[in-house]
């Protein structure tokens, strides 16, 4: 089976944040309502410094605390290694959300459950790609399958050494990043 | 977005489950082991153990969400071994008829309070496993989250099992001063309890503080925010001068001066005790900080 992942390429992202919403619109969210945004780094001083752009997400990790921790079961990892949530039994207990050390879990208060980045999965099955991937203007995401090594995505990883967000929190994230 | 998606419901919870387990601690360790000294100090703990941690736990339910006006949606809860939820759902609804049962047999309540009345000592010890379990499961529940640095440690649990007894006995002791005020001479006996836990909880309050300081730098920023920074005014003050050095220096007090205490400081001493836990709650629960990430 597949194993879908995210090579995402901060040095080309210019912070438009288009990927935030085509998301939004994608899934139907309301304007407050964020899957995916961008989070913004300087460094250094002037003359000689730098800004970066992070988009974050969902990392759809291997060994995801949310799923550990969730009591209800309504977690799970999809066969093709996507995190899940069946909405039909969240309760809305936000454990999920403490769990998460990336923070991009968020309360719907309409349904009263917790929603997140689920990949546009139903894109996804039909052969496509996530909106925040076909979306981006300078190609930032690189969708793909990590189980494959020849994937575009897979050869991206490995060719600039691409991590994930701090690796050492030992949940095996999805999402790589090429910081520089 | 970063801000604690829990808040004073679950601070809620976790004070009153943790004061209701050690209420209960406290009515057995006295019926056990100084049967002659009070029976008020028994009777009061067990009466408040049972509605205590029955009341934390409408809290925690009124803190869901889909879960609070869909309830049927409560019967997942129970779905996931890996979760401490789960645990706390099984072991929170064996303790709490537990407590009450023994509060009908302690104090005679009604038939069922007679026949529960043979089965004292089963209920006991049965009971205390499970208050240990209530107070312990509610540290663990939140050391287990790796989204939270400063959590995430295993002195966590003991913290919480210490406060909950220095929290429970306060609580019966409130109890029994309610029940019949001329025991309070009596209760000076049982302020030894106070000096015995609210110094551990002193001590592992201080390690974990400490410990957080020279760890990650995640949990260093909590700790920071609570010895220095946004909430360093009620640690301080609430919960290490109000909540843990001036009711141990009254206990000390109380022990010595057997009986000549006024009653309004051994009761305050006691409040203050309560104001400290609830507190310590709030301060662990808002001071919550994730990783950095980037």
């Amino acid at each position: 089976m597949p194993r879908y992942g995210i090579a995402i390429d901060t040095t080309k992202c210019i912070g438009c944040h288009a990927c935030q919403v085509a998301c939004q619109n994608h899934n139907n969210l309301e304007p407050k309502e964020q899957f995916n945004w961008i989070l913004e780094r300087e460094q250094g001083k002037h003359p000689s410094f730098s800004h970066e752009f992070i988009p974050v997400q969902c990392n759809h990790c291997e060994k995801a605390p949310c799923q550990r921790v969730c009591p209800t079961g309504a977690i799970y990892t999809t066969p093709e290694g996507i995190v899940y949530i069946r909405k039909e039994r969240c309760v809305g207990c936000k454990y999920c959300i403490e769990a998460c050390p990336y923070k991009v879990r968020i309360l719907d208060h309409g349904d009263g459950i917790v929603t997140k980045c689920w990949l546009c999965i139903d894109l996804v099955r039909k052969g496509g790609e996530p909106a925040c991937v076909t979306t981006c203007p300078n190609q930032v995401r690189v969708f793909g399958d990590l189980a494959d090594p020849k994937s575009r995505v897979s050869k991206f990883i490995a060719r600039h050494r691409a991590q994930p967000l701090r690796p050492d929190l030992n949940t095996v994230p999805r999402i790589f990043y090429k910081r520089s | 977005m970063l801000e604690s998606a829990w808040g004073w419901l679950i601070v809620s919870y976790l004070f009153l489950a943790g004061a209701g387990a050690g209420a209960f601690i406290a009515a057995v360790a006295c019926d056990l082991l100084a049967p002659d000294w009070s029976k008020a100090l028994a009777r009061g703990g067990s009466l408040v153990a049972g509605p205590l941690v029955a009341v934390g736990t409408a809290c925690l339910v009124f803190d869901l969400e889909a879960g609070l006006w869909q309830p049927w949606r409560q019967f997942y809860l129970i779905s996931n071994l890996n979760s401490m939820i789960t645990w706390g759902v099984i072991v929170l609804s064996l303790f709490i008829p537990v407590a009450l049962l023994y509060a009908a047999a302690l104090n005679e309540i009604t038939f069922v309070g007679r026949i529960a009345k043979k089965y004292l000592r089963p209920l006991e010890y049965v009971g205390s496993a499970l208050a240990i379990g209530t107070a312990v499961y509610t540290g663990i529940l939140i050391a287990v989250v790796n989204g939270v640095p400063f959590w995430n440690t295993p002195l966590m649990p003991v913290l919480f099992l210490a406060s909950a007894i220095s929290t429970g006995l306060a609580a019966a002791m409130i109890a029994a001063a309610v029940i019949d005020i001329n025991t309070i001479r009596t209760l000076s006996n049982f302020a030894l309890g106070h000096v015995i836990f609210l110094s551990v909880e002193g001590v592992v309050l201080m390690l974990l503080v400490f410990m957080s300081l020279t760890g990650s730098v995640d949990a260093a920023e909590s700790a920071t925010m609570l010895i220095s920074g946004r909430l360093s005014p009620y640690f301080w003050i609430l919960v290490v001068t109000l909540g843990i050095l001036v009711p141990f220096v009254l206990s000390i007090v109380e022990y010595y001066e057997y009986g000549a205490m006024p009653k309004h400081l051994v009761v305050g001493a006691d409040l203050l005790v309560l104001l400290g836990g609830m507190s310590l709650r709030a301060l662990i629960i808002y001071s919550a900080a994730p990783p950095q990430i980037v």
